[in-house]
This record gives structure tokens, sequence and C-alpha cells, in this order.
């Protein structure tokens, strides 16, 4: 029953200023896949009675199983705006067209999942998100709707699953707008907290009498906002609708007798919240669930609903079907949703304007900036391939991103350009042809010939030259689009081999298909030999191998125990001057190394402190908050590992000849051995080296990468064992949901895995608490099934990766629980048994 | 002219003696500073002097006078550009021009200058600035028989690649090149080399009887070593084909 054709969608596309990219982002099991149907329903793909039932972005098998969503999903959707809602649209819109094209992306709640909401929100200017009214605002709302306010995403909100606070807790109608208040200003404080309403997006937060904030219920199909009762009662009170929708929230009270509205309530006034949209509603829930008919047939003929077809027999009968199919003829779900994002989410001309200087890194100048900062069909392509989609093929995928500027068409010849790309160079870079470009549409794909900007799209043929992501451009200068910035890190990991040694070739093969298909998730193979898989969590973990072993190798594997990556550090200032020699004798490097001021490694992980910063407006900074000379700071080389990690060389030498002949190979020295530190070769964090002294050969070819790059990275070595090193360990921050009685059961399980619980409060208005505490990620395995064991199955924890924790014990003393920890890192990955002395890397002069 | 030619042993002075011989000069002498007895390597700025013990060898193989001296003290200066008189490493003889097997180092190069200019000689130094790569294939094909006898660089291994000779090495050195930016003549000291045979080579040959690798610093990254000779001897080339499956390791 599709209703609109892949000509009509084309056509709409080039109507920019009437496409609306949205994603729906919500903590898990809060409704968004059913809240999504309804709106697949409106725009006709599914057939209309299926909604709520369906969840048809779900589209995997274990997705529909489990009633969990694990993988994004896209679909295009079509919609008439009625011609009475285009006064209420504030931005540009085309002239004289009523249709809307609408993108929209269902992306997954769980924690373990965030990844793909992080490239769901890349593709999207807008976020619808959604909350449980009854649960409120959880923790993944948090996480989401700060990743959104961070890459500019407009988020407009629904309060789902109303009917469950009306059947289940039965909640007063005062009580009812109390819930509703809080998780507002719940949302609001999130907002403020990571937004600034005076930025360039403007307003920023949700306020129900403009009409950003939504009600309903998913399941059931309907939903309505202050706009729909506004306007069925404005006639009524001869008053604008958008005046009248201030009075329909807050301290606004009527008395029915006197016919008058009041700011501060008092006998015989009603809030006029509760008196005009609660009221209604409660009496329509009423009258159906008693199965009073007389009630309810008068109630239908008042508010004009007439039932069709097979509908009419569930007039006889009352109760939930009948509540069901009259308030989805009431309040049509789609038809609400649906106007209020065509209302309030930006276009992707307004919203490129304060986007572009965000997703861009080259210059603020260039053709390819202007094109998407005016969302420009005729300047040079820029596209951002934001993930990779299986495809029925198996092994191959399809590419699914976003046109940020000019067009994309089937048969083009595009540069492909890898997050290693560098301009200027050949590296990460492919020149080829895009075989096909499709409009993808939650389980089917249709072939679309081209595809304008601000819109999104999937192609064909590209997935063999990017591994996750990257950037599709016409324009030979083009710099990369700015590479995603995820939430969680992949910190728990496991080995993976096949079980019969005869299939590794498949395995090997498996991998590099799943590292393609999931944003987050990252396949190693150690020195050791061994291949590693690692995730965001137990669930994303279990996910992924169920696809290796199924999906992508398609042979039996066994897995190792799960086990977590640490980081190296130091905790002092390195106790003597380091030095090393380079191969040849010839040359010295002299170096410290010393940790980083608290706070200035999160600082460099959130991008505060980037390598890409002018650098004087850097020193500025880490002078002021971190007490850093500034003529030391001044002078960073780099940051590393990956060239932004979280740690510093600097340059602290004075008036050394052809000093910076070696600085290219000092840092690719520093990078290697911030990547596999000296302890265990895991990645260091937060140390700063301080490159003291250098002396150098006067001939430039005896001080080339191939002597200066191993004496570095010895020194660096040297630098760190000098320097009290310590191991930091992965914390979770660990949410949990539970009656009174089972939080001494989740004290109990806490305590026995090193958890702290830092917060405990009831979620007002229910019988819930709600538990939070940190969690060595080293303690988390089988934490779920533990909890559900000790709370008789009533405690549901969320983990998300909160910080790096350091282990304060010395690695050097054989009884430490570091050094054991130390110790299985290395037997692992196959090193030499024991830490390596300092004389492997420290020289005598 | 008659030329005097300063030897290391190693493919670079060797390929220049060739070179002089192509362009028509007549080598008269072989000269070579060896460090002091039991003292078998030296971190040298300017000479390479691993393998010394061989460098006989090599004057008896080309039939040739040698002049040795022993390595006397430290160096005077380290700067870049010489231009110091510097006293005891000056002799006249009867010859016109000096045969060096520098490359890339200026080091070398501008010593050997500085003191030829002060003797009136002329410097030969055919492979001056050439590109390295270019310069290797041309050694090869040229019949040098050459083995590495110490490496000091990244992906450079003591115990895998001494003794390999430089057709077995090209590959690797190239791959290095591009990873690293060695230099892939070892220019920079990455490595060091022995002559055992080449076209000046009269009609004997050098033949390795008894070697030992010997760690210098034994560090996992970038280990350095070299290979100690214990016993060679001359020997009559048979054909040139045979050269590579000569040599064995104890």
């Amino acid at each position: 029953m599709v209703n609109f054709t892949v000509d009509e969608i084309r056509a709409l596309m080039d109507k920019r200023r009437n496409i609306r990219n949205m994603s729906v982002i919500a903590h898990v099991d809060h409704g968004k896949s059913t809240l999504t149907d309804s709106l697949v329903c409106k725009a006709g793909i599914i057939a209309s009675q299926k909604a709520g039932e369906m969840r048809f972005t779900d589209t995997r098998k274990d997705e529909q199983e489990r009633c969990i969503t694990i993988k994004s999903t896209a679909i295009s959707l079509y919609y008439e705006l009625p011609a009475k809602d285009f006064v209420f649209i504030k931005q540009e819109r085309e002239p004289d067209v009523t249709h809307f094209l609408i993108n929209l992306i269902d992306s997954p709640g769980h924690v373990d999942f965030s990844s793909e909401v992080t490239a769901a929100l890349r593709v999207t200017d807008g976020a619808l998100v959604v909350v449980d009214c009854v649960s409120g605002v959880c923790v993944q709302t948090e996480t989401v709707l700060r990743q959104a306010i961070a890459e500019r995403i407009k988020p407009i909100l629904f309060m789902n699953k109303m009917d469950r606070a009306l059947l289940e807790l039965q909640l007063q109608q005062e009580d009812l707008f109390q819930t509703f208040q809080r998780i507002v200003e719940n949302v609001n404080v999130i907002i403020a907290t990571y937004g600034d309403d005076n930025g360039p997006m403007g307003e920023l937060q949700v306020d129900p009498t403009k009409g950003t904030v939504g009600f309903g219920a998913g399941l059931h199909g309907w939903a309505f906002t202050l706009k729909e009762f506004a306007e069925m009662y404005s006639s009524k009170f001869k008053i604008e609708v958008d005046k009248l929708m201030k009075r329909l929230w807050g301290d606004n009270f009527f008395s029915p007798t006197e016919k008058k509205w009041s700011k501060s309530g008092g006998e015989g006034y009603k809030r006029g919240f509760c008196q005009f949209v609660l009221d209604p509603i409660f009496k329509v829930f009423r009258a159906i669930m008693d199965c009073k008919k007389d009630e309810y047939m008068a109630l239908l003929e008042k508010l004009n609903i007439k039932l069709q077809g097979d509908d009419r027999e569930k007039l006889e009968e009352g109760g939930k079907p009948l509540m069901k199919v009259v308030m989805k003829q009431w309040l049509p779900a789609g038809d609400v949703l649906l106007t209020m994002i065509a209302i309030h989410l930006p276009s992707p001309v307004v919203a490129q304007k304060y986007r572009a200087e965000l997703l861009y890194e080259g210059p603020q100048d260039d053709e390819a900036f202007l094109g998407i900062k005016s969302c420009d069909s005729s300047a040079p392509l820029m596209m951002y391939i934001s993930k990779m989609v299986p495809t029925s093929d198996k092994g191959r995928f399809y590419a699914f991103g976003r046109v940020f500027s000019g067009t994309v068409a089937t048969g083009q010849k595009a540069r492909i350009m890898g997050p290693n790309y560098v301009p200027g160079k050949k590296e990460d870079l492919y020149v080829k042809s895009i075989q096909r470009t499709i409009l993808m549409m939650g389980r089917y794909t249709e072939p679309i010939e081209d595809v304008p900007c601000g819109n999104i799209c999937g192609l064909v043929g590209v997935d063999q030259y990017l591994i996750k992501t990257g950037t599709i451009t016409t324009f030979e200068n083009a710099h990369n689009l700015r590479v995603m910035k995820f939430s969680v890190s992949p910190v728990v990991r496991v080995a993976v081999e096949p079980k019969n040694p005869a299939d590794l070739p498949k395995l090997v093969e498996g991998l590099k298909r799943l590292a393609k298909s999931d944003p987050m998730v990252q396949c190693i193979i150690e020195e050791s030999g061994e291949h590693i898989v690692a995730g965001a969590g137990e669930l994303h973990l279990e996910i992924c191998l169920k696809d290796l072993e199924e999906d992508h190798a398609c042979i039996p594997i066994k897995v190792s125990d799960p086990v977590v990556s640490y980081r190296e550090t130091v905790s002092e200032e390195s106790d003597i001057m380091c030095l090393s020699k380079s191969p040849n004798k010839h040359n010295r490097i002299f170096l410290k190394a010393r940790p980083m001021p608290d706070g200035l490694a999160e600082d460099i992980d959130k991008g505060e402190v980037t390598p890409r910063q002018e650098f004087k407006a850097r020193a500025r900074y880490l002078n002021e908050k971190y007490d850093y000379d500034v003529n030391e700071a001044r002078k960073i080389w780099c940051f590393g590992p990956e060239g932004t990690g979280p740690n510093l060389l600097m340059d602290c030498t004075k008036g050394v000849q052809y000093l910076n002949e070696i600085k290219d190979s000092c840092i690719a020295g520093f990078q290697w051995a911030t990547k596999e530190g000296v302890l265990c070769e895991e990645n260091v964090r937060g140390v700063r080296f301080d490159i003291h002294d250098v002396t150098l050969h006067a001939d430039a070819i005896h001080r080339g990468g191939g002597q200066i790059i191993p004496t570095a990275r010895r020194v660096l070595y040297a630098g760190m064992l000098t320097a009290k090193p310590r191991l930091y360990e992965p914390v979770y921050l660990c949410e949990v949901q539970c009656p009174e009685v089972a939080v001494g059961g989740i004290y109990g399980v806490l305590n026995r895995r090193r958890g702290h619980v830092f917060d405990e409060h009831q979620v007002t208005g229910t019988p819930m608490f709600i538990v939070k505490a940190y969690l060595p990620v080293n303690e988390s395995f089988g934490f779920t099934a533990d909890l559900r064991s000790n709370t008789g199955g009533q405690a549901f924890p969320q983990c998300v990766f909160d910080h790096w924790q350091v282990m304060n014990q010395d690695p050097f003393d054989d009884s430490s629980k570091i050094r054991q920890i130390v110790n299985d890192i290395r037997k692992r990955k196959g090193l030499k048994e024991g830490i390596p002395s300092l004389d492997d890397f420290y020289d005598k002069l | 002219m008659r030329v005097v030619a300063l030897i290391s042993g190693g493919k670079d002075s060797t390929y220049n003696m060739i070179e002089c011989v192509r362009h028509g000069h007549e080598i008269v002498a072989l000269a070579n500073l060896h460090p002091k007895k039991d003292i078998d390597e030296l971190d040298s700025y300017m000479y390479q002097s691993v393998g010394h013990e061989i460098i006989d060898l090599i004057a008896k193989a080309m039939e040739l006078p040698l002049y040795r001296t022993e390595i006397k003290g430290d160096a005077q200066t380290t700067e870049k550009e010489y231009n110091h008189p510097v006293q005891g490493d000056e002799n006249k003889h009867a010859i016109d021009a000096v045969s060096v097997g520098a490359i890339f180092s200026e080091y070398q190069n501008n010593r050997v200058a500085n003191v030829c200019q002060r003797l009136d000689l002329k410097v030969l130094a055919y492979l001056w600035q050439r590109n390295q790569q270019e310069l290797l294939n041309e050694m090869i094909d040229s019949n040098i028989h050459a083995i590495l006898i110490k490496t000091a660089a990244l992906g450079l291994f003591p115990k895998e690649h001494l003794g390999k000779t430089l057709v077995e090495m090209r590959p690797i050195l190239i791959k290095l090149e591009g990873k690293y930016g060695i230099n892939v003549c070892g220019e920079g000291g990455e490595f060091e080399t022995l002559t055992l045979d080449c076209s000046l080579f009269k009609h004997q040959r050098i033949v390795l009887d008894e070697v030992k690798i010997i760690a210098t610093s034994s560090d996992p990254i970038a280990p350095v070593g070299y290979l100690k000779i214990e016993k060679a001897h001359l020997e009559l080339k048979q054909s040139s084909c045979m050269y590579s499956t000569l040599l064995h390791f104890h």
C-alpha cells in the first residue's frame, strides 16, 4: 500500500525548504519504534490497521523477537500539511507547495547501541525526543539529547505511554499535569546545560505552549499537542489559537461558572490543561473502559467521531479495543506528529546554515563550505557516509548518508575519501563512479536517478572503498566532513577463533564485514595473532558475535571470556632525565614524562582542547585553566595516539639546531608509543612528554626516520617507566530502575562488584526507585543476570561508559592486582613476560 | 689520473673505485683507517669501521699496496662545515686524485674535500648526491658481491638480516624506505656492508670461514648488532654464479 511513488518523492527532493530530516531518539523501551510505526502508517507504506503492532523499522529478525531496536533504520515519508497550519511555520518555505518530504530515522535506545544514534544524528537536522511519561527522563534520554545538541540538532519532545499513566497508574488529572511539567523541566535543564538559547540555532527549549511538546500513546496510535485542543476551542472562546495555547498550560485556571480565566486559581477554578485537555480524554477513557454505552455514544456524537466498517462491531463491546479505534480516529498520532515535525523542525536550508561550520573541516570560504552553508544543489557534491547497511547480497553494503551540497547521481564520478584522507595526499582516496543511488525505506530500497542536497540516501558500490564512514565529493580540493564523535567507546572485548581451524579465512572475511556493518565495533588482530572484537557493552558484543557467526562468517566460532581495555598513564614526573641514543649512536633525545592536570584529558576527549585549535588561543586556555607555562603551551608538537588522543608531546628545548627536521620522526615515535604503551601495549592516556634537549648528528642523512623514530619511542618508554606508571580502568555509570523492595538487593550486588552508589531517589508519582552507581567495567560481566536473580527479576540496569579511573597501585609490586592485570594482558597479547626493564630504553651518556 | 682510493671495505667505496676505473683512471693504492686493536666497532661520524680485519684481504685481492693508520683521538670538531687545518693526517704521495664513496654525507665529503684541497688533489666521488635506489640497483648489476655486517635502524634485525647479500636485501630496504624513510644505501648509518667480491678483485675473492653475530643493543624496537669475522681467507675465483652459496654460519 505504498501511496507515493519514487517520482513524486524525487520531485519533492528539489523543494529543499519543505524537507525535514529527523531522527527519533529516546531511552530504551520508551516506545520509539512503535511511535514511528504510526508515522509510517500515516505515510502509507504499511496498512493503517497494523500500526502499533508491527515495528516497521525493526527490520531484523532478532529485533522483532527481542522487541528492541538494534540498528537505526531510515524511511522517507510524504505528508501534505493542511493549509490552515501554514501560518505556524516560522521558517522559510517553498511557495505554493503543500507537500513535505520527511526523512525519518528510527534509532536504538539501548546504551550499547549509542553509536547508531550518533550516526543517525549526523544525517538529520531535528530530533523527536520520546520520553515515557511513567519512567520520566532516563540516563539514555540525557545522553542522546546531549549528543543532539552538540551536533546542532533541534529537539522536540513527545510524552509517550499516556495510556499507561491513565490505565495502570490511574493518575489524577492534576498529578498527570505535574508529571508532564516535571519531564518538560528535566528536558529543558539538559538542553540548557549543553546548549545555548542565544546560540546560532536560536531557541532550543521545548515548550508545550509553543507546540514543541506532544502527548499521547504510540501503541494506541493517538497523540496531540496543545495546538489541536486550542483549535477545537478557539471559536468557542473567540481567542486566537496561539494565544489560547498559552492558557492551556501552566498556571492558568478557568472557572466554568464565572467564565473567567485567572492566574492564581481558587474556589471553582480549574487548571486550563486539566479542564480542556485532560478532562475530555479522561471522560472518553472512563466511559469506554467502564463499558457505559450510552455515555460513550453521546461523547462520540459530540466529538464527531464516526466509525467505519469492522470498527462498528467494536461499538457494542466497549473496552480497550474500542478505546483504541476511538482515540486513533479522534487524535490521529500520525497527523499530529507529522504536523509538529513540519512546523517546528528546521529544513536543511535553515539547518545547514548553522551546521556547516561544525560539519566541514576545511577553510570556511571554499566552494565546498559555501555549498553546504547555502544547501546549493548546483555546488560541488559533498556527501557524508555515516554508516553501512547490509544488503540482501551477503558481504555487500549500502553506504548510507546525507548529501550536504550538490547532487549525487547514478554513474557519477566522485572522490571517495576515508577518515584518514589528508587534502593533497593520495592516502585513503579513491576516484570511482557511483554505481547506483537508492532511496532507503525501512525494509525496502528503491533505485533513484539522482539525489540533491538536503536529502538522505544510499549508495551502491562505495562499500569497497570505505571502512565505516567517509566523505564523497566532486570538488578536488575538498577537505573531509568532520568524523563523528561517539559518546561510548569500545571498552569490552573478546577474542574469537573458528571452531574448525580451517575456517580461519572465513572468519577474517567475516570480521571485515562485521567491522563495516556497525559504526562502533572494532575488529583488531593482536600481535599474538588473536582476533579481537571490541564493543560498547555486553549486549552490543552479543549481537555483534551473533551477526558474525550467522551472517558474516557463517561458521561456528569460539569466543573467549570478555576482557576490558585499559589505559596506561603516569602518576608523577620522571625522577631522572631520560636519555636514548639512536641506533647509529649519533643522536640523543633527553625527555621527561609527567601526568596531565586533572580534567585536561577529558577536555581533549570532549574537543575543548584540540590539535586543530589556533595555538595561541589554546595556550591561553591551558594557561588559565591548567596553569601551564604559556611559552611551553605554545610549543605542543602533537596530540596522540591517532593525532588527537589525550597525550601531549611538548618541545621544551632551547635553541637546538635542526630540531624541526626531526619533528616528524618524533611525532611518529610518539604516536606509536602512545598507542602501545610500555606496560602492556594498551593506549596511553593523560601523559605530557617534555623533550628537554636533543643532540643531533650534523648530517641530515644520519638523522632520518629510521634513526629518530625508534629513539623517540624508546625515550618515551623510558620516560613513562621513570614516572611511576599506573593503569586507568574504565568505569560505567549504571542506572537501575526497580521497586523499593529490590533496592537492598541492588546494593548487595554492587558492593560485591566494587561498585559504589552515588544517587538514589524515587521517581515522583510512581513506586519506582532509581539507583545510580559507578561500576568498573571489569566487574560488569554477568551483572544484568546477577542483578535480576538477586532482585527477583525486578531490577533492570543500563550501563554506559562514563569515565576512566586510575588504579592507584604500583605495577612493579609483584603482588599487586594491577601487576596481575598487566601480566594477563601481556600474556594475552603474546608479549614477553614481565614489564620491560628501563635498561632496554635508557642509554648511558 | 693516478688515484688513491679510500676504502672501508663496504659497497660504496668499492663501487666508486669501479666507477673510477670505468672513467679511465688508474688506482694505484688503497688507504684505510682502522680502530685500535681489540675494538671491533666504533660509532664513528666519519668512517665505516666494521670488518677492518678484511681490508688486508681486499688489498691482496686487488693486488694493490695498502696504507693503514690507526684512528687516533676524537673528532676535533663535529660541525657539518669543515675548514680547520688539522695536523697529522696529511702525507704526500705521487698521486693526482682521491676516490671517496660518500653519497649524501656532507660531513664526510667536506672533510675529504678540505684535506684534498690543501694537498692539491682532486676528489673523485662519482656517487655524490646520486639517487640511492638507482645506485643500489647499479651496484647489484655491476656484480658487487657484498653482505650486511652491521644493522642499526628500525625494521632491521641483526639475527635476520646480517650476512644477507644486497640482492636479498633490496626488496626489504625498499619497503623500509617507504615505511620509515630509511636510506636504501645505508648512508644514515642504517647498515654497513662488506664487499666479498667484485670486478676489481683480480684472481681471488674473500671467503668467510667463521663469523659471530654480536648484539650491542637488544632493544626490541630497533636492535643494533654486527657480524664479527673471526676467520677469513682468499680463494681463487671459479665461476661467478657460486657466490651466494658460500657463506657458512656457526
